[in-house]
């Protein structure tokens, strides 16, 4: 009953500050700061709420405050070191600036993204923890050793998603783990794992992308859904497709 | 970030419909069959060109020009280090220093005692080296390191002077017109310590007399005998304690005045890389670009009276965070305004790509992805040069910071880097690159010129996909055949002399201008061309392009164009001579358009 009722508290929270944002969108920038402001609150009394920490990211992103949202959320797992989902949202928060940043600081952003979403597995282990981390290492280049690791990561991830009942996002795990052994130059195995994704999600445009092509033509294709200046979705929308209205 | 910038998006595709409606406009107004001809004739003439044939010969040996350069080699813990970050003095300027019809020769070394080296052309393909007896071999002391060098005529007697740039004070010899040289430095005024890494000259205030601006890279802290060990980048997207830019105003008198301030030009600090001038709105003054490492390119417009303003968010719509090391001026599309190219890093670990700044008449557009000129790798210096005289310029790129062994320092840097806390501007927190390898062994580029909308990359058909540690290229016509041949420098490594050997190159016109009322070298004067078929812009540039200094006689490829239809000089000190001049030949025309055939 108690549990009950603090997540039915968590919702409220969280749907008042939806509203309060949405009311506000799209606005002057003093609004956006306002409303960044409520989220921030809200967030502070459900600090492990992924949803919530997502939405916030999204304004965020609308009103480039990268810096303030990186400074909320190191703030917040400072205070809520066991939140995994707050250490989630702080790996986001740094990914997100990735694309409007330096050469060197997007290197930087990326590593310190890996370490939350490193922490965040420690404390619980996802399959959005280990497809995120994964995915992540595949955008090193190889010369740093990181594929291998995201192909760990990426194993787990399908691991779990197999333990359940088919989501539209797994698709993800078969394009990212393909991704990671075409990386590491293992053609054969990229094949099999994307052909195995195309069988259970038919007509997906990145997998017949990469089953349709190959040589230069396939480089180019990883080129460009690799290419780190592209801003990536990390609104998550898929997640809260996938679960309604309960989504967190 | 100005690639990413709405503005820059919407102006490069305001760019390319220009183009587009332009190529509509005329094919719509021809009949079918006219368009069908016009078709196939596009169509053949996209194979010749796609086909191209530049071609180069490596004769450095051959003509006595092969140079060993040698980085410095510092004392101490942070040797290692200092010798990474100053590895970046191997230059070339090209020039003819005794007016006999044939340019020569001046390359730097930069390790102590080693001599730069003077060769003067014989007009047979080969050189002497006239080091020694010319005395300016000297720079590189127990305080000082030769970075760059420059022939401009400071002093208008008609023979070109020589400056050394230094990581210490320059050095300026005065041409004595026998051979012989006088180092001037202490009467010029030249003595402010600054970590100069690039120099051209250029009038800045069009009073005749040749200016000099200065970029430097580091502080000004003698890495010598460093006393302070926070002389690195601060941050390497973003730094702010580089040194900056230096502005010297010639006074007529053999001496300079320092002003840099003056002129609104020390408002920034970056690690300026390279210095570039060119007269971007075509009012008569020269403007200038500076490419800075880690971050701060910035464009500055003349603004007629001694003082300049920085445009360079209105121009290029914001500040980039590259690693600019090239400032190259031309037109590489023909279309009457001078555009500009810089090279950054893009390798495996870094994709900044280069920027190709199409000039849209007051902004600026990178069209390098476009246009195929992205990706240089380790960029270094860059030219535009008519190899095959088909009337487009082409561009040639070297490469390639340091190959050694096959340990590479990336991931060891990374580990520095991702280290919390670490400040990048101490020497001693970053590792020693020992005998690594640091985005090594890179291929040179030569990119053809497909008609200013396109360019292929030819390197290895045309002979120059060499893959030594390239730094500076001087260009010019050494061999007065009508075709443009390079030298390349490179870091610690031999240098290479590349002779243009291609077999049906197009026709040509070469002029080498002399000013009277403007500077002597004429450098800042704009040159339009026009043939039936095209109408080409060319300048007279002092130094652009990084660690390499070019001719001075500027150089035009006709394509298959017999006859010149007219020649239009704006000289610096606004004076316009309107000529008509023979092709295939070198012309040389003084100042009020006088001939010399």
């Amino acid at each position: 009953m108690k549990r009950r009722n603090s997540i039915l508290a968590k919702m409220i929270s969280f749907l008042f500050a939806i509203v309060f944002a949405m009311a506000l969108h799209p606005r002057a920038i003093a609004e956006d700061v306002s409303a960044a402001t409520a989220l921030e609150a809200a967030l502070e009394k459900d600090p492990d709420n992924l949803r919530l920490g997502s939405e916030y990211r999204q304004l965020i992103i609308r009103t480039s405050q990268y810096d303030r949202a990186l400074k909320f959320f190191e703030k917040l797992v400072q205070e809520h070191d066991n939140a995994a989902s707050a250490h989630l949202n702080y790996a986001f928060a740094y990914v997100d600036k990735i694309p409007i940043a330096g050469s060197i600081t997007q290197v930087l952003l990326a590593n310190s993204a890996l370490a939350q979403f490193s922490r965040s597995l420690e404390l619980g282990p996802s399959w959005i923890g280990y497809y995120s981390r994964g995915n992540s290492y595949l955008y090193w280049p190889k010369i740093f050793g990181r594929t291998p690791l995201g192909i760990d990561d990426l194993k787990e991830a399908m691991r779990l998603q197999r333990g359940e009942s088919k989501k539209a996002y797994y698709v993800r795990t078969y394009i990212a783990l393909g991704d990671g052994y075409w990386k590491m130059d293992e053609l054969n195995k990229a094949k099999a794992i994307w052909n195995e994704g195309l069988s259970l999600f038919p007509g997906n445009p990145a997998l017949k992308a990469r089953l349709s092509t190959q040589g230069d033509e396939l480089k180019a294709v990883m080129d460009d859904a690799y290419d780190i200046t592209k801003r990536i979705d990390t609104s998550l929308q898929e997640l809260w497709a996938d679960q309604g209205t309960q989504g967190r | 970030m100005k690639t990413s910038s709405q503005s820059n998006r919407s102006r490069k595709e305001t760019a390319i419909s220009k183009r587009r409606k332009t190529g509509f406009r005329i094919a719509s107004s021809l009949s079918i069959l006219a368009v069908g001809l016009l078709a196939f004739s596009m169509a053949l003439s996209a194979v010749n060109e796609s086909e191209s044939a530049i071609r180069f010969e490596e004769v450095s040996q051959k003509a006595g020009v092969q140079h060993l350069h040698h980085t410095r080699k510092f004392q101490g813990k942070s040797a290692d280090v200092l010798g990474m970050f100053t590895s970046g003095g191997s230059s070339v300027a090209v020039g003819d220093f005794d007016n006999d019809g044939w340019d020569d020769l001046f390359v730097t070394d930069s390790d102590t005692n080693r001599p730069n080296r003077l060769f003067r052309s014989n007009g047979d393909g080969t050189f002497t080296d006239l080091t020694v007896s010319a005395e300016v071999g000297s720079g590189n002391d127990s305080r000082s390191i030769v970075s760059d060098a420059l022939w401009f005529d400071y002093d208008n007697d008609g023979w070109r002077d020589l400056l050394v740039a230094r990581f210490g004070t320059p050095i300026l010899y005065h041409n004595e017109g026998n051979h012989k040289f006088r180092d001037v430095t202490i009467r010029s005024g030249l003595n402010e310590f600054a970590n100069t890494i690039a120099v051209i000259a250029f009038d800045y205030d069009n009073d005749g007399y040749l200016d000099l601006l200065f970029g430097n890279y580091f502080q000004p802290e003698n890495l010598i005998s460093l006393k302070n060990p926070k002389v690195l980048p601060n941050d390497l997207d973003n730094a702010v304690n580089g040194g900056g830019v230096g502005l010297w105003r010639n006074n007529g008198n053999g001496t300079f005045a320092n002003v840099t301030a003056k002129a609104g030009l020390d408002n920034q600090k970056g690690w300026i890389l390279d210095v570039g001038h060119g007269d971007l709105n075509n009012n008569g003054f020269q403007d200038i670009y500076l490419a800075g490492d880690y971050g701060t390119d910035r464009m500055y417009l003349n603004n007629g009276d001694g003082t300049f303003t920085d445009v360079t968010e209105k121009a290029l719509g914001g500040f980039d965070t590259k690693k600019g090391m090239n400032a190259e001026f031309g037109d590489y599309d023909n279309d009457g305004l001078l555009d500009i190219y810089v090279t950054n890093i893009t390798d495996e670990y870094m994709k900044e790509c280069n920027m190709l700044w199409h000039n849209d008449g007051g902004t600026f557009t990178d069209l390098s992805k476009e246009t195929g000129t992205c990706d240089t790798l380790w960029g270094w210096a860059a030219k535009f040069g008519d190899f095959d005289n088909d009337g487009w310029v082409d561009l040639i790129a070297v490469n390639g910071l340091r190959s050694a062994g096959k340990e590479n320092y990336i991931p060891v840097l990374f580990q520095m880097m991702v280290t919390p806390g670490i400040d990048f501007s101490d020497v001693n927190n970053w590792p020693n690159i020992g005998n690594m390898s640091w985005s090594g062994y890179q291929k040179k580029k030569l990119f053809h010129n497909l008609r200013g909308q396109v360019f292929k990359e030819i390197s290895a058909e045309a002979g120059v996909d060499n893959d030594s540690d390239g730094r500076g290229i001087g260009i010019t016509d050494f061999d007065n055949d009508g075709r443009l041949d390079f030298y390349q420098t490179n870091a610690d490594q031999p240098s290479q002399l590349y002779w243009n050997r291609s077999a049906g190159a197009g026709n040509w016109v070469e002029l080498k201008l002399e000013g009277t009322k403007s500077n002597r070298d004429a450098i800042g004067a704009r040159i339009a061309l026009q043939t039936d078929e095209l109408t080409l812009l060319r300048m007279v540039d002092g130094g652009n392009g990084y660690a390499g200094q070019g001719s001075t006689r500027v150089h035009f490829g006709l394509g298959r164009a017999t006859k010149v239809n007219s020649v239009e000089i704006r000289w610096p000190s606004g004076h316009v001579d309107k000529l008509a001049i023979p092709i295939n030949k070198i012309s040389y025309i003084r100042e009020g358009g006088t001939i010399r055939k």
